[in-house]
């Protein structure tokens, strides 16, 4: 049995006709190639329009879980025996319907397997929790951070979400399967004697290192079948990387860690230097995206950069909420109309113009011109070059659902 | 895969000539990073936050001396955005205008957004419609229709929409929406599944003369989700209220509009509403099973059918979703 859950084909093919596509959109890529890629490289696998994907989604669960209900009437509600009877044809119906449907993140695939890891990580826990309590371990009812029981149960659970994003790379299991990695790490640290002090700068060096890793494991050709999941996941490992270190993340998780009822949370060691990594991270994030560009590095800027805005307000109160709103909206649109008519012209590789538009300065027309009069054969399909497909879109009144 | 990666299999499937990849290749070397979507978002966000907020700011100033001065800028903004609005008008057209950017849209929607509050301003504090509330409600409606059709924005025309049927609600139970809390009652229903339907209508004609043919989206799913959900709702009613249509006519009416859904979805390919003619139709097949199975008292052999209902209709739901461009011959 192959690793791949999915042909590895479909990305390949997939990332392919994306980018003709894109090509095609700016105008370097005429329609008859367009088409002829589309024939060379074929779609065989079966995703629909997002919407019906979504309603594929919701039918899959709730007729999954029907039959889970249905499963469990006749185990007559037995705990195991329902999970497990459940588990076993679950599994084998995503197997089957992948294959046999060629079904490739269509909505019902991703309901079978999310239910489906659901599953195992209930049974996880119910056997850590339940069935180890029986062999000696102290009767411990909640999972608590920092026991070496939640550390057997997250190890099993990492295990699990692994294999699984291996073999499936779906994108939501790849994120759990990180932020899973993540849980484990600051457990295994809240065992040690100063595990707590060390906790921010641990995960937030960790996610550093899995984003250095992501982006390098993007490079290469071979990962084609994961890229999805890393475009993805290097997005989240900036994420964690900031909460890590912001503040509050840092200051009510410590809180929330303290024994007993706390009734506000007490301020931390360090905390000046908090406060800088929750202003700077967001700025460093900004001007980096600017400046490669790179559009994950910009995205987490402006999350971040929110979040950050939400610590400072959560701590103190800066403005009343309106003239914070009112003001802080008057600075956002005179920000974002300012750098609309600088950018209108690109200045310093930005543009305001959408990414499909085509390039008004690329005079293509010359150079397919020019080509085509020294390379025959090759004259019908450049003869048919399209300068067409710009398209921009107004606030709201054109939309293409 | 990386575009140059992508340019090399392309050129050894003989599927480009060498010139034009290294044309793509000088595109992509040289190509601004677009900042469209971001820009967009942050404008967006701006125009939400500075609306919003001077909308509470000019209630709680209501006694100060800053009173006038917000409402002096309330105005004066909404003025200066209708006013750059209008200066990148382009000439009407019943087609789709040709657009000057995006920044005009957001402003004509700006300049929308402040004459609402502007409006209830002046109403709540010196009464200027009275208590002739359907006035009050309808003049939005009509300014926000004008708008929409003459700077041909689709947003403005959803905000239209949206105060014609205030204005409805309004008209037809003037104080159920104070007093009850209880939009879906009774004529209110009704009258949202009579708007709804005139609504579509209005996509469909629209759509058939060409007159801002697209539009007939934005009137076709507000139009059916309203409609759907009132007939939906006052299906479920326990208490239906006097004068609400009986699920005799609701479930036809909902079962014909998704048909009707469904049809349109398959002519314009509009997925989203394919899923929610499914959805709908789904929901009231199930409620006239579970009517049946309770009116024929059947016990326990009702209890045993549902319990296979459910998995297998969505299961049929699914194969019907998976196999729907078999079915519905798409493209």
């Amino acid at each position: 049995m192959s690793l791949y859950a999915y042909d590895p084909i479909w990305p390949r093919h997939e990332a392919i006709q994306e980018q003709a596509t894109r090509w095609h959109k700016r105008g370097l890529l005429s329609a008859e190639q367009l088409t002829a890629v589309q024939a060379a490289f074929p779609l065989t696998f079966y995703r629909p329009h997002l919407f019906l994907r979504i309603g594929l989604f919701l039918f899959t669960t709730l007729g999954a879980l029907a039959g889970v209900g249905f499963v469990g009437m006749m185990c007559q509600f037995h705990f195991l025996g329902m999970l497990l009877l459940s588990l076993a044809i679950g599994a084998v119906v995503l197997e089957l319907v992948v294959r046999g449907k060629h079904l490739y993140h269509s909505g019902a695939d991703n309901a079978l397997l999310y239910l489906e890891l659901a599953g195992l990580v209930t049974l996880i826990f119910y056997l850590v929790y339940r069935q180890l309590n029986q062999y000696g371990y102290e009767d411990v009812q909640d999972p608590v951070p920092g026991t070496v029981l939640l550390s057997v149960a997250l190890l099993f659970t990492l295990v699990v979400l692994l294999l699984a994003t291996l073999r499936y790379a779906d994108r939501l299991v790849a994120i759990a399967t990180y932020l899973n990695a993540l849980l484990l790490l600051g457990n295994l640290l809240l065992m040690l004697p100063h595990g707590t002090l060390l906790l921010p700068f641990a995960l937030g060096a960790a996610s550093a290192g899995a984003y250095v890793w992501f982006t390098r494991q993007l490079r290469q050709p071979e990962r084609q079948y994961y890229h999805r999941c890393l475009r993805l996941l290097r997005g989240v490992a900036l994420g964690t990387a900031y909460l890590s270190v912001n503040y509050w993340a840092v200051r009510e998780g410590n809180a929330a860690l303290l024994p007993g009822y706390v009734y506000q949370s007490p301020q931390i060691p360090l905390a000046p230097l908090f406060y800088l990594f929750t202003a700077g991270i967001p700025l460093v994030y900004l001007l980096q995206g600017l400046r490669r560009p790179d559009r994950t590095w910009l995205w987490l800027g402006l999350l971040t950069a929110a979040f950050s805005v939400f610590t400072l307000r959560y701590y103190r109160s800066v403005l009343p909420a309106p003239w914070a709103a009112t003001l802080a909206g008057a600075l956002l649109t005179g920000v974002a109309v300012w750098a609309t008519r600088y950018l209108r012209r690109p200045h310093h590789g930005l543009t305001a113009a959408a990414d499909e538009a085509e390039d008004p300065q690329l005079n293509l027309e010359s150079l397919i011109v020019a080509q085509t009069a020294h390379s025959a054969p090759t004259a019908t399909e450049a003869a048919g070059v399209q300068f067409g497909g710009g398209h921009s879109g107004g606030g709201g009144a054109t939309g293409a659902y | 895969m990386s575009p140059e990666s992508i340019l090399a299999e392309l050129q050894t499937r003989q599927l480009l000539p060498p010139a034009q990849a290294e044309l793509i290749r000088t595109d992509e070397a040289r190509r601004p990073f677009s900042l469209h979507r971001e820009l967009r978002l942050l404008l967006y966000l701006g125009i939400v936050l500075l609306s919003g907020g001077l909308g509470v700011l000019i209630y709680q100033h209501i006694d100060d001396i800053g009173h006038g001065v917000i409402v002096a800028a309330i105005t004066g903004l909404m003025l200066a955005c209708f006013a750059y609005a209008a200066r990148r008008l382009q000439p009407f057209t019943w087609g789709e205008a040709p657009r000057a950017g995006f920044l005009p849209d957001y402003a004509l929607l700006l300049g929308c957004l402040l004459f609402v509050t502007l409006e209830t301003y002046l109403q709540v504090q010196y009464g200027l419609f009275g208590s002739r509330y359907g006035l009050a409600t309808v003049l939005p409606a009509v300014v926000f229709f004008a708008l929409a059709y003459r700077f041909d924005h689709r947003g403005v025309l959803a905000m239209g929409i949206t105060a014609l049927a205030t204005w409805i609600g309004v008209t037809i139970q003037p104080l159920s929406a104070f007093v009850t809390n209880d939009f879906w009652h009774s004529r209110l229903s009704t009258a949202a599944i009579v708007l709804g339907l005139g609504l579509m209508l209005a996509g469909l004609l629209a759509e058939r003369y060409g007159r801002k043919a697209h539009f007939a989206f934005t009137y076709l799913s507000l139009g059916s989700n309203l409609l759907l959900l009132a007939a939906t709702a006052s299906l479920l009613d326990f208490t239906p209220g006097y004068g609400s249509f009986p699920p005799v006519v609701l479930v036809p009416l909902i079962l014909l509009v998704c048909a009707a859904l469904v049809w349109y979805a398959r002519r314009s390919h509009s997925y989203l509403l394919l899923l929610m003619g499914i959805g709908y139709a789904y929901v009231a097949v199930t409620y006239v099973l579970v009517r049946l199975i309770a009116a024929t008292e059947s016990g326990e052999a009702g209890f045993t059918l549902l319990l296979f209902y459910v998995p297998l209709s969505a299961a049929g739901v699914v194969l019907l979703f998976v196999n729907i461009k078999k079915i519905l011959r798409l493209k």
